[in-house]
C-alpha cells in the first residue's frame, strides 16, 4: 500500500475513465439488436447493485485492500489463496483489454505492424505511470477527462451535423419483448463494464473521505453508463441495427461516416486517440490492483519493484491468450463470463459478505458485556 | 561487469580527492587573530593578497597611535572616504591614553554608517572583499569595519528578455541591493523579509531570500533555506546555477523553478505566496515553487483588461501545442494516415513531394535542424545584422531549397509555424523543452504515425504529473484539479473577481480583494440628472 | 546503480525492433490513388477492374507550373475477385494501390444484373475504403468507358460524377446520392430494396478518353446522369426515368428543390412552379389486418416561368395553381409507385415501416412482401404553397396580345 491519498472528485473521474474505457469499443449488447441501449441500462443497475456488495465489504475494512481483509474474513490460508487467484483475475482481465487494444490498431490503421510492437509500447508507458504511482495516475486522469469529454462532444455534435442520426432505427422497441434483452444483460452487460468494479475494492482504501466513497464511485457509475447507453443508442441510431450486429467495432464505423462540409472526413484517429486514453486507464487499474495485492500479499515494501514484472507477464499472455480474434472474442462471450466473471465479481464477494456480517455480529455480541 | 564497475569506483575516488586538494587548509586558531603590531597586518594582508594591487593602504596618524586604512579600489566608494574619514581624522589630533583612542576612534571618527569590530581573519577578507573599509589600530587586536560600497553598476534600463507592452520598464541589475530595493519599493509591508547567505566556496555569492512572513509557506521557506545550505560548489555566476542545484528533479526538461528579469513579476509571485531568490551578479531572479501554467502566463495579461488577455492566453497554449505536434502530425498524417487529409490536399502534397528525394521523416528532420542553427546563429550575430540575416536567411534558405528540389514548400510551411509557435510562449526555459520535446514526437511519428504521437503525448503527461516543484504538484491546478484556483489558468478573471489568493502555494491569509468589487456606474438618483447629463 | 543501467538497457533492446522498420509507413510517392473503380463483366474471369489513377503533378495548380498533361491515368486488370484483381494490377501499376480516397465505383450493367453481390463483401470489409464512396451503374456502356472518360469542367473526372450527384439531387431530383452502406442496408433488409444512380456516356464513346474531347468547347463525349436502377433481391430489375424517378427520390424525402410545369387556360405547360423546399412524411395506417401507406408532401416554392395570360397578383389565382400544381405531383408519385409495383420491388422502404408500427403484421407478410407490396393501397396527399413570384407581377403575355 502506498502511502498515498486519493481525493473523492479523483476517485469519481477515475471511475469514469475506467468504465469507458473499452465499453464503447466494442459491440455490446449486440444480441439485444435494437434493444441493446435497454440491457445497458439493466448492466448499469445491476452493476450498482452489486458494488453496494463492494461497499459493505469496504465499511467493515475502510483501510484494507481487498487482499488484506480477505484473509482476515476466510482465514489465513483461503484468503492468501483467494487474494493470489484474483491478482491471477485482475492480471487475466488486463490481459484482454490489452490484447482488444491492440487488436483494434492492427486490424484499422497499422494493419501491417505486429501486435507485440503496438502493446509493447503501451506497456512501456503503463509501467512507467505505474512505477510513479496511483496519485501520477490520478491526475493524468483528471487532465485527460477535460480532453476525452471534449472529444465526446465534439464527435457527438459533428454525428448529429452529418445528418447520420435516423431514430427510426431504434424501433420497434422490444420487438422481440423482454428475453434477449435479459439474457444480454446477465450474460454481457453485467459483467462488462459495470461488474469490473469490483477491482476497486482494491483501491478504495486510498481515499482519504471515507463517507464519499458512495458518491464518487456510483456517481462515476452513473454517468459512465449513460454515456455508454448514449454511444449504443446512437450507434443503433446511425448505422442500423444490420451494420451494428456485423460490425466489429460500431463506433468507429459511426465515426467513419461522419462527412462535413467535403474536408472534414474520416476521423477515425479521432476515435484511436480517445481509445488510448480510456484503454490506458483500464489497463492500468487492473494492473495497479494487481501489483498492490501481489505488494500486500508477499509483503513487498514498495510497489515499484514489482511492475516491470507483471507488466511483462501482462504484455506476454496478451499475445498468447489467443491465437486469432475470433478466439478472442469467443473467449470474453462464451467462457469468461461464465466460468470467470460471474464468480468473482459476484459469488466470492457476496460470500464474503455474509460471513464478514457474521463475524461482525459476532464481535458485536462479544464486545458488549 | 565488475572491471567496469571497478574503474568507475577508482575515477570517482580520485575526483573526491582533487576536491579536498582545493579546500583550504586547516587554519590553526592563533592565525585567526588579528595581531597588533599593524604593520604585521599590513603585511599580512599584502602577502595573502600577493601583492595584488587593487588593494590600497592608507596609513594616518590619529593622536600618537598610527594606523592604516585598508580598501579595495573599485569596490569602495573613494570619495565617502576621503570626505568623511580622512576629514575627520585630520580633524582630531588628540593625545589619549590606549584604550579611549581605539573608542573615539570608533565613535567619533568613523561617522558613517555600519561599523562593527572584528577580530578574525576570516572577517577582514570577507569584509574587504564586500567593499567595505578597515581600519587598523595600531596596539590593538580589533579592526573597524565600515561599510564603504560603491562600485560601477548598470543603470536600470527595460528588460531585455520578458518585453511588457502595457506596464513598468524597469528590469533588475547585476547588484544585489538595487534589486532588492526594486522589490522593497513595490511591498512596502513590513512582513517582507530578506535573509541573506553566501553561497560558492570561492566566489562567495551573496543570494538574498525574500518572502511575505504569514502569506508563504512555512515548509517551503525552510526547504528552500535548506537546500541552499547544502550546495557545496566553488562558484556560482548566475541563478542558473542555483536553480540547477536546488530543484526537485534532475531528469526533466521542463523547468521547476521559474526565473525573471522584471520587477513586477517577481513583486505579485511573492505576494502569491512565492519565495524571490535574488543572487548577486546577476539579474534574472529565481521564484520558487513554479507550476507549469505560470509559464504561459505573461505580464501583460495582467495590465489589460480581462478578455483579451484570456483569448491571448488560450492562444499561447495553442501554439505550445502547436509548437510540440507540429511537424509529428505531418509527418503522421502524410505517411501513415493520407486518409485524413482532404482529396484534394492529398493530392496537391504528392504532387509537391514528387521531386522530393528525402522520405518525410529526412526532410524534417533537415529542415528543423537548419531553423534551429539560423536561430543559434541570429543570436551570436551583432544586433544591427542579427535579426535581418537570420530573418533573410530563413526565407532565401527555404526558397532555395525548396527550388532546388530538397524540401517540398508544405514543408517549409509547417516548420516555419512551429518555429513561431515556439516564440510565442513567454518564458524561454519552457519553449526550450518545447524544442526538445518537438524531436522526440518526430521520431516517434516516424515509426508508429499518430499512435507514436499518442504515446509521446501520454508519456509526457504522466511526467508532468509526477513533477513536484518543492512539494508542490506541478500541474496544480489543472490535476488536482482545484475549482477555486480555477481563476488564472486558462481564463484570466477580471481582478475584481480573483478573490483569493491560490491555495496550493500559500496556506494562510487567503483574502486579496476585498468584496463588490465589480466597477460600474454610480447608481442614478431620482430626479437628479437627465441621461444627458444635463441637471 | 548497476541494476539500474541493466534495466535501462532491457528496455532499450525491447524497443529496438521498434526502429528496424516502419511497417506501415507509407510515403505519398508511394501510393497511386485511386479515385474510381470500374467493374465489368470479364471474358476470362468474372470481373474486369479498371483503375482511375490521379497524376498529382497535372493536377494541382503547382508551384512548378508544368504541362498541363492528362489528370488521370487508367489501368485495367481481371479477376475472379476483388482482391485478386487489386493484386493482379499491381503488376501493371508503379505504385500501392490506395484506396482511401476512392470516391466512387462504377458497375456495369451486366454486373448489376448478376454478381454485384460478389463485390460487396470486399468493399465492406476492407478498412481502407471509404463507407461514403458512392455507387452508380452504366447504362449501355462499360464501366471502363465512364472511368476513363475526362471532364472539362472539372480536373479530376470523378469529381464531376459525384458533384454532379449531389448538385442534381438538389435541383432536380431525379437522382439522389446513394452509397455503400445505404445500398448495403437495402439489400439486407427485407423490408427495402436498394436503389443505384445510373450513369451513360452520351456522344461519341470512343473519343471520351482522349484529350482531344477536351479541346473542343462542346466536348464530344459527356458523362451524365440517367435515371435509377431498382434491384430485387441482389439483382438489377429494370430501370426508372424521368418524372417517375423523381418521384422516387420524392417519397424517400430527398428531393429539395425542382420544377413543376402545369397547364393554364388550354396551354400546355404554361406556368412552372420552381419549389424551394419539400418534405414527405409517409406513415402506415392498418385497417382490417392490412397497412395502408399514406403520403404526405408538403412544399413551398416560387412561380418561375409564366408563359401566358394570367394574374399573379390575385390569391384566387395562386391557388388554382397551387391546385393543380398539387395535382400535377401527385399524379407523378402514384405513377412511381405504379413503376416500382409492376417490378415488384419496394424501392420506397413501406416494408420497414410496418416492421417499426407492427411488428406482429410484418412477420406474416414478411415472407411474401414482393407481391404483398404490389398490391399495396398507397394514398397520396400533397400541400404545395406557391409564395413568391419573382420580381415582376404580371407575365408579359398580359400585355402582349393587347
Amino acid at each position: 500500500m502506498e502511502k498515498a491519498k486519493i481525493k473523492a472528485s479523483q476517485m469519481f473521474i477515475l471511475v469514469v475513465l475506467f468504465e469507458m474505457g473499452s465499453a464503447i469499443l466494442v459491440g455490446l449488447g449486440v444480441s439485444a439488436k435494437q434493444d441493446a441501449w435497454i440491457s445497458m441500462l439493466l448492466g448499469l443497475a445491476g452493476g450498482l447493485l452489486f458494488f453496494l456488495v463492494y461497499y459493505q465489504l469496504y465499511k467493515y475494512y475502510p483501510t484494507l485492500p481487498f487482499t488484506s481483509y480477505v484473509q482476515r474474513i476466510a482465514g489465513k490460508w483461503m484468503g492468501r489463496l483467494l487474494g493470489l487467484l484474483y491478482i491471477i483475475y485482475f492480471i487475466y482481465l488486463s490481459t484482454r483489454v490489452l490484447r482488444d487494444f491492440g487488436e483494434l490498431l492492427t486490424t484499422t490503421i497499422y494493419f501491417n505492424t505486429p501486435l507485440i510492437v503496438i502493446n509493447s509500447l503501451m506497456m512501456v508507458i503503463i509501467i512507467y505511470a505505474i512505477h510513479k504511482g496511483i496519485e501520477v495516475i490520478v491526475r493524468v486522469g483528471e487532465l485527460f477527462f477535460g480532453v476525452i469529454y471534449l472529444l465526446a462532444i465534439v464527435g457527438f455534435l459533428l454525428i448529429i451535423f452529418s445528418g447520420l442520426i435516423h431514430p427510426e432505427f431504434l424501433l420497434p422497441v422490444l420487438e422481440q419483448g423482454w428475453r434477449p434483452v435479459f439474457i444480454t444483460f446477465i450474460r454481457e452487460t453485467i459483467i462488462f463494464p459495470f461488474g469490473e468494479m469490483v477491482v476497486f475494492t482494491m483501491l478504495l482504501p486510498y481515499l482519504n473521505d471515507h463517507k464519499k466513497v458512495k458518491f464518487a464511485c456510483m456517481g462515476g457509475m452513473i454517468l459512465a453508463g449513460i454515456n455508454v447507453t448514449i454511444t449504443c443508442a446512437i450507434n443503433v441510431a446511425t448505422l442500423g441495427v444490420d451494420l451494428f450486429e456485423r460490425s466489429n467495432f460500431p463506433l468507429l464505423t459511426t465515426i467513419g461516416k461522419i462527412q462535413l462540409a467535403n474536408f472534414i472526413e474520416r476521423l477515425d484517429v479521432l476515435f484511436m486517440l480517445y481509445l488510448m486514453i480510456g484503454c490506458f486507464f483500464k489497463i492500468s487499474v487492473f494492473f495497479y490492483a494487481a501489483v498492490v495485492g501481489a505488494t500486500d500479499l508477499f509483503q513487498f515494501k514498495n510497489h515499484q519493484k514489482l511492475s516491470f514484472p507483471i507488466g511483462l507477464i501482462i504484455l506476454l499472455a496478451s499475445i498468447t491468450i489467443a491465437s486469432n480474434y475470433a478466439e478472442h472474442i469467443q473467449e470474453g462471450l462464451k467462457v469468461v463470463p461464465v466460468y470467470v466473471q460471474w464468480p468473482f465479481q459476484i459469488i466470492i464477494p457476496t460470500l464474503l459478505l455474509i460471513i464478514a456480517f457474521f463475524r461482525n455480529r459476532k464481535k458485536k455480541t462479544t464486545s458488549t458485556p | 561487469m565488475s572491471i567496469l564497475s571497478s574503474m568507475l569506483k577508482k575515477k570517482q575516488k580520485k575526483r573526491q580527492n582533487d576536491n579536498y586538494r582545493q579546500k583550504q587548509d586547516p587554519q590553526k586558531p592563533e592565525d585567526l587573530l588579528i595581531l597588533s603590531d599593524y604593520k604585521d597586518n599590513m603585511a599580512r594582508i599584502k602577502g595573502e593578497f600577493g601583492n595584488s594591487t587593487d588593494i590600497v593602504f592608507r596609513e594616518f596618524k590619529f593622536g600618537r597611535k598610527k594606523g592604516i586604512c585598508v580598501n579595495v579600489d573599485g569596490l569602495t566608494n573613494q570619495e565617502l572616504i576621503s570626505e568623511f574619514f580622512m576629514e575627520s581624522l585630520s580633524v582630531s589630533d588628540r593625545d589619549d591614553n590606549l584604550q579611549d583612542s581605539f573608542q573615539l576612534l570608533a565613535d567619533k571618527v568613523v561617522n558613517l554608517g555600519n561599523i562593527q569590530l572584528i577580530t578574525d581573519w576570516n572577517q577582514v577578507y570577507d569584509a574587504l572583499l564586500s567593499g567595505n573599509t578597515l581600519f587598523f589600530l595600531d596596539g590593538y587586536n580589533h579592526a573597524i569595519n565600515v561599510e564603504t560600497k560603491g562600485w560601477e553598476q548598470r543603470s536600470i534600463t527595460e528588460p531585455s528578455t520578458q518585453l511588457a507592452i502595457r506596464g513598468p520598464k524597469d528590469a533588475f541589475t547585476e547588484t544585489l541591493r538595487t534589486n532588492t530595493a526594486l522589490i522593497r519599493r513595490r511591498i512596502k509591508s513590513p512582513n517582507l523579509w530578506l535573509e541573506s547567505m553566501k553561497i560558492g566556496k570561492v566566489s562567495q555569492t551573496d543570494i538574498g531570500i525574500m518572502y511575505l512572513k504569514g502569506i508563504a509557506n512555512e515548509k517551503i521557506v525552510l526547504e528552500v533555506k535548506e537546500r541552499l545550505k547544502g550546495i557545496d560548489i566553488d562558484s556560482i555566476q548566475g541563478s542558473g546555477y542555483v536553480e540547477q542545484l536546488i530543484e526537485d528533479q534532475a531528469w526533466t526538461t521542463f523547468p521547476t523553478t521559474y526565473h525573471s528579469e522584471r520587477p513586477d513579476v517577481v513583486t505579485s509571485h511573492i505576494l502569491e505566496g512565492r519565495i524571490a531568490l535574488i543572487v548577486d551578479g546577476t539579474p534574472f531572479v529565481v521564484t520558487a515553487p513554479a507550476i507549469f501554467i505560470q509559464f504561459f502566463q505573461a505580464p501583460d495579461d495582467y495590465y489589460s483588461r480581462f478578455d483579451i488577455s484570456t483569448g491571448i492566453r488560450i492562444l499561447r497554449i495553442l501554439s505550445f501545442f502547436i509548437a510540440v505536434i507540429g511537424p509529428a502530425v505531418y509527418i503522421a498524417a502524410t505517411t501513415f494516415h493520407q486518409e485524413m487529409i482532404p482529396t484534394t490536399m492529398a493530392i496537391a502534397i504528392a504532387a509537391q513531394r514528387e521531386n522530393v528525394p528525402f522520405p518525410a521523416f529526412v526532410e524534417a528532420l533537415v529542415m528543423e535542424i537548419l531553423f534551429e542553427i539560423l536561430r543559434e546563429a541570429g543570436l551570436r550575430l551583432p544586433r544591427a545584422v542579427g535579426q535581418a540575416v537570420s530573418i533573410v536567411g530563413a526565407l532565401v534558405i527555404g526558397q532555395a531549397a525548396v527550388q532546388a528540389g530538397f524540401v517540398s514548400p508544405v514543408m517549409v510551411i509547417v516548420v516555419s509555424i512551429t518555429a513561431i509557435a515556439n516564440f510565442s510562449t513567454p518564458s524561454f526555459a519552457m519553449a526550450i523543452a518545447a524544442r526538445l520535446i518537438r524531436f522526440i514526437l518526430m521520431g516517434l511519428a516516424t515509426v508508429l504515425g499518430f499512435y507514436g504521437i499518442m504515446l509521446g503525448l501520454m508519456f509526457m503527461a504522466i511526467h508532468l504529473c509526477s513533477l513536484r516543484s518543492f512539494g508542490i504538484p506541478y500541474m496544480m491546478p489543472l490535476a488536482p484539479f482545484n475549482p477555486r484556483n480555477q481563476q488564472d489558468v486558462f481564463v484570466r478573471f477580471p481582478v475584481w473577481a480573483m478573490k483569493n489568493r491560490p491555495t496550493f502555494i500559500s496556506k494562510g491569509n487567503m483574502v486579496r480583494t476585498g468584496e463588490n468589487q465589480k466597477p460600474g456606474p454610480p447608481k442614478q438618483e431620482e430626479n437628479n440628472q437627465t441621461s444627458n447629463g444635463e441637471s | 546503480m548497476m541494476k539500474k543501467i541493466f534495466v535501462i538497457a532491457i528496455l532499450f533492446l525491447l524497443l529496438m525492433p521498434m526502429l528496424s522498420a516502419c511497417w506501415n509507413q507509407k510515403e505519398l510517392t508511394d501510393l497511386a490513388f485511386v479515385m474510381a473503380l470500374g467493374v465489368d463483366k470479364g471474358e476470362h474471369k468474372k470481373f474486369d477492374v479498371t483503375f482511375q489513377i490521379v497524376i498529382p503533378g497535372n493536377v494541382s495548380s503547382g508551384q512548378n507550373g508544368e504541362g498541363q498533361g492528362l489528370p488521370i491515368a487508367v489501368y485495367t486488370s481481371s479477376g475472379d475477385t476483388l482482391t485478386e484483381a487489386a493484386r493482379k494490377a499491381t503488376k501493371k501499376i508503379s505504385r500501392r494501390l490506395y484506396y482511401a480516397h476512392t470516391n466512387l465505383i462504377a458497375v456495369s450493367e451486366d454486373i448489376a444484373k448478376d454478381g454485384i453481390l460478389d463485390l460487396m463483401d470486399a468493399l465492406d470489409r476492407d478498412p481502407e475504403f471509404r463507407t461514403t464512396t458512392e455507387l452508380v451503374v452504366t447504362r449501355n456502356t462499360p464501366a471502363e468507358v465512364l472511368v476513363s472518360a475526362l471532364a472539362n469542367l472539372d480536373k479530376l473526372p470523378v469529381n464531376k460524377i459525384t458533384k454532379e450527384i449531389k448538385s442534381t439531387e438538389m435541383m432536380l431530383g431525379e437522382n439522389m446520392s446513394i452509397n455503400i452502406d445505404e445500398f448495403l442496408a437495402g439489400l439486407v433488409s427485407n423490408g427495402k430494396e436498394p436503389i443505384l444512380n445510373g450513369f451513360i456516356v452520351k456522344g461519341d464513346v470512343e473519343k471520351a478518353s482522349e484529350s482531344e474531347d477536351l479541346q473542343h468547347t462542346k466536348a464530344v463525349a459527356i458523362l451524365a446522369a440517367d435515371g435509377l436502377a431498382v434491384f430485387k433481391k441482389g439483382r438489377l430489375t429494370g430501370w426508372i426515368d424521368h418524372e417517375k424517378a423523381r418521384g422516387v427520390i420524392w417519397i424517400l424525402d430527398k428531393v429539395k428543390s425542382t420544377s413543376v410545369n402545369v397547364d393554364w387556360n388550354g396551354r400546355k405547360d404554361a406556368i412552372t412552379m420552381a419549389l424551394l423546399r419539400s418534405k414527405t412524411k409517409v406513415s402506415v395506417e392498418i385497417k382490417n389486418g392490412k397497412p395502408i401507406i399514406h403520403i404526405v408532401i408538403k412544399d413551398e416554392g416560387w412561380i418561375s416561368e409564366a408563359n401566358t395570360v394570367v394574374d399573379l397578383m390575385s390569391p384566387s389565382e395562386i391557388e388554382k395553381i397551387d391546385r393543380l400544381v398539387e395535382e400535377e405531383i401527385k399524379q407523378q408519385i402514384l405513377a412511381s409507385v405504379k413503376a416500382a409495383q409492376k417490378m415488384k420491388s419496394d424501392i420506397f422502404g413501406f416494408g420497414e415501416r410496418i416492421h417499426r408500427k407492427d411488428p406482429k403484421l410484418w412477420k406474416k407478410l414478411k415472407r411474401n412482401w414482393h407481391d404483398h407490396f404490389a398490391d399495396l393501397e398507397v394514398n397520396v396527399k400533397v400541400d404545395s404553397y406557391i409564395r413568391r413570384e419573382g420580381i415582376r407581377t404580371k407575365p408579359f403575355w398580359s400585355d402582349f396580345n393587347k
